[in-house]
């Protein structure tokens, strides 16, 4: 297979969310020579990018969102040693621990935020749900996260929103990370409350918001947080 | 009768075939689905020009295609990770004898939620309101407002994160008082309104089992005869969380409401594939919930909302499938996103609950003022509306309702998106006097004699 090719390949096989053959294909590429950076960039990041886009016009959905960042995750397990190697490991825009809050089950939007961050390129640990605040922050401590992301779709679990902020003040971390919420019942307004960093109120809102932080010069927390999608 | 009891149930939870959850949402799901559609030959039908369905044939295949797939699939229990099949038997039996109707609450303020048709003329019980949350301070006398509203038929009120000021903590005992208070002040309010017997929903603040362990079914909180409400996950799953619900609500020989949203965009795709979702998830809670009431929530994803074309047909096709097929006491919410005080919140729960009531759907909750997402932004005035709305459309025909829909829906729907949160209760409604403010009173007037222009037999006086 020719280089264009098996770029080609890649590329399709992230579109189509295929693991296995995007982790082959980018071992392949590896041993033809390719440049791991161009891979990324003209293959994976392109691949998620129009999935990124398909999605938000109604085009295709979620499962197939999911599956794309599972394959490009993939690919970028083998690029990534010949990355570092080649002093180009930090392709990452920023590392984001993203989890549905205690005491809630719920994970679509969750799942949507965590797929759209990956598919713009930011490396998404998910914690999944019902997470508690300790496990939110001692994995933002082990991953060295940019960003805490809660999210949370009932009400009656956002109180243990604030717990995270307030665990990470007491504890001496909250410079170390900034903290983001969202999903249904949450607006800027409980943001501003709890001394989160953020909020979004979609998916999209979500990315801009993650981009928006890390290109701050200052660390947190923020005296008033970011704000995307407010209503109005 | 071969209907599986809960210790089976709760056996198959520990026994049923290995699944972790991540391979159910993003892969069992949606290949189950998409083959059922293909099968059946019901990929492409949305019609979003009509957005109340009226072809009965249509609706028929998509639940033979909904109770194949719930055979096909049954519940991941995502404690365990292991999936919960029934029988064909088993399924059949439950939904043989699911009630074909249920009086909730006791005496002359009671509800009867019964067995209803698309068009049919008996008036499909209203409940106010979702979840929404209020603040503690205004909570008694905003729910007292809706409760005082003759028009509601069962009172769910709205969410409580503090409880004597401190945060409900979800899964500790600040939830567990928080159950047990909200059941008390419920009743309180029913009675200050007048109706003592007025069926309840509850508990809404109880948001793992503990809030219901706490307030359903005990002395001095939620009775026995309101609902006990039992939600799950979309898609298609439940939790050791869920199962405490309905294993407590059993034993106090209380009423299992339960319910899940399907969601188009999600796990399930289109809105075809959200519809046999919806369907499997209705049917399956009998068997494995023990349902009395429930099933048929669609949302669409994109706006977390069913009141654009999409979520409209959806809703009208799962509920026409569903009544004309079964006798189970289906539940449908319109899913609004616009605030109290705005005329476009008035249209969407007319677009809304009116298309739930004509295609045949047994009880409706509601509304979703704001999206469910500020603090406040509910009043009583919507509420009375939802329900005044859940009456009149019950008895028009499907045609009628698709031609209301089509005429109001240009009105709102390109503001879905970005809907106009409008105003919280303290700016539209007099909580003392128990009276809108007039300005939110005259887009209520304006708007229902619109409805009444366009052939909905509301009561222009009331």
């Amino acid at each position: 297979m020719e280089d264009k090719d098996i770029s080609l390949a890649l590329r399709a096989a992230v579109v189509d969310g295929d693991e296995v053959e995007s982790a082959r294909l980018a071992e392949a590429a590896l041993q033809a020579g390719i440049d791991p950076l161009l891979l990324v960039d003209n293959c994976i990041q392109s691949a998620l990018t129009q999935v990124g886009q398909q999605f938000q016009d109604g085009q295709l959905y979620l499962p197939e969102l999911i599956l794309a960042g599972d394959a490009a995750a993939a690919a970028l397990n083998v690029l990534k040693p010949s990355l570092l190697k080649g002093g180009k490991g930090g392709t990452s825009k920023g590392k984001v621990v993203i989890g549905t809050i205690q005491g809630d089950l719920h994970d679509i939007g969750k799942n949507v935020v965590g797929a759209l961050l990956t598919a713009h390129g930011f490396e998404v640990i998910d914690l999944g749900t019902d997470v508690s605040p300790k496990k939110f922050v001692e994995t933002a401590e082990l991953e060295k996260a940019n960003v805490i992301a809660i999210s949370s779709l009932l009400t009656t679990a956002m109180p243990y929103h604030e717990d995270v902020v307030r665990l990470l003040n007491d504890t001496g971390k909250r410079q170390n990370h900034f903290v983001i919420v969202g999903g249904g019942p949450v607006n800027v307004e409980w943001a501003a409350k709890i001394g989160a960093d953020g909020y979004g109120r979609d998916a999209q809102d979500a990315v801009v918001l993650c981009e928006a932080l890390l290109d701050l010069v200052v660390k947190p927390p923020l005296k008033e947080p970011l704000s995307f999608g407010s209503l109005k | 009768m071969n209907i599986p009891d809960v210790i089976e149930i709760l056996e198959r939870t520990r026994t049923g075939e290995v699944c972790n959850v991540k391979e159910w949402d993003v892969k069992r799901i949606p290949r189950t689905i998409r083959s059922k559609l293909e099968k059946y030959g019901l990929q492409n039908r949305c019609d979003p020009a009509n957005p109340v369905n009226t072809d009965d044939s249509l609706a028929d295949t998509f639940f033979r295609a909904g109770y194949e797939l719930a055979l096909e699939l049954g519940m991941l229990c995502e404690t365990t990770e292991r999936i919960i099949r029934v029988s064909e038997d088993e399924l059949a039996s439950a939904l043989k004898f699911a009630p074909s109707q249920l009086f909730v609450g006791t005496g002359k303020d009671g509800t009867l939620i019964k067995t209803r048709t698309p068009s049919d003329p008996y008036p499909m019980p209203f409940g106010a309101s979702l979840g929404i949350t209020i603040s503690e301070e205004i909570w008694p006398a905003l729910t007292e407002g809706i409760a005082r509203q003759r028009e509601v038929d069962l009172l769910e009120g709205g969410s409580l994160t503090t409880i004597h000021g401190r945060s409900v903590l979800p899964g500790t005992p600040f939830e567990t008082l928080a159950g047990f208070e909200q059941g008390r002040f419920h009743r309180e309010v029913r009675r200050r309104a007048g109706r003592p017997g007025m069926g309840g929903i509850g508990c809404i603040s109880s948001v793992t089992e503990y809030g219901q362990l706490g307030g359903y079914g005990v002395p001095g909180g939620f009775l026995p005869t309101d609902l006990s409400l039992v939600l799950f996950p979309s898609e298609l799953k439940v939790s050791y969380q869920v199962l405490q619900k309905v294993v407590h609500t059993l034993n106090v020989e209380g009423l299992i409401f339960a319910g899940s949203p399907a969601m188009i965009g999600g796990m399930p795709g289109s809105p075809e594939g959200a519809i046999l979702s919806c369907i499997a998830c209705s049917l399956l809670q009998y068997p494995i919930l023990h349902s009395h009431v429930g099933g048929g929530e669609i949302y669409d994803l994109r706006y977390l909302s069913n009141v654009n074309r999409e979520g409209l047909w959806a809703l009208s096709v799962t509920h026409q499938a569903l009544s004309r097929n079964t006798h189970i006491l289906s539940h449908g919410i319109a899913n609004e996103v616009s605030g109290p005080g705005t005329e476009a919140l008035l249209l969407e729960i007319l677009v809304g609950v009116s298309t739930i009531a004509v295609s045949g759907a047994s009880f409706s909750t509601g509304p979703r003022s704001a999206g469910g997402k500020l603090t406040d932004y509910l009043s009583p005035l919507e509420c009375r509306f939802c329900a005044e709305v859940g009456h009149a459309a019950s008895g028009m025909s499907r045609a009628q309702v698709n031609d209301i829909a089509k005429a109001i829906l240009p009105r709102f729907e390109n503001q879905i998106k970005n809907p106009d949160k409008g105003k919280p209760v303290t700016e539209v409604y007099d909580l003392k006097a128990m009276q809108p403010t007039p300005e939110w009173e005259a887009l209520y007037r304006k708007v229902k004699r619109e409805a009444i222009g366009l052939g909905m037999p509301l009561d222009d006086k009331g």
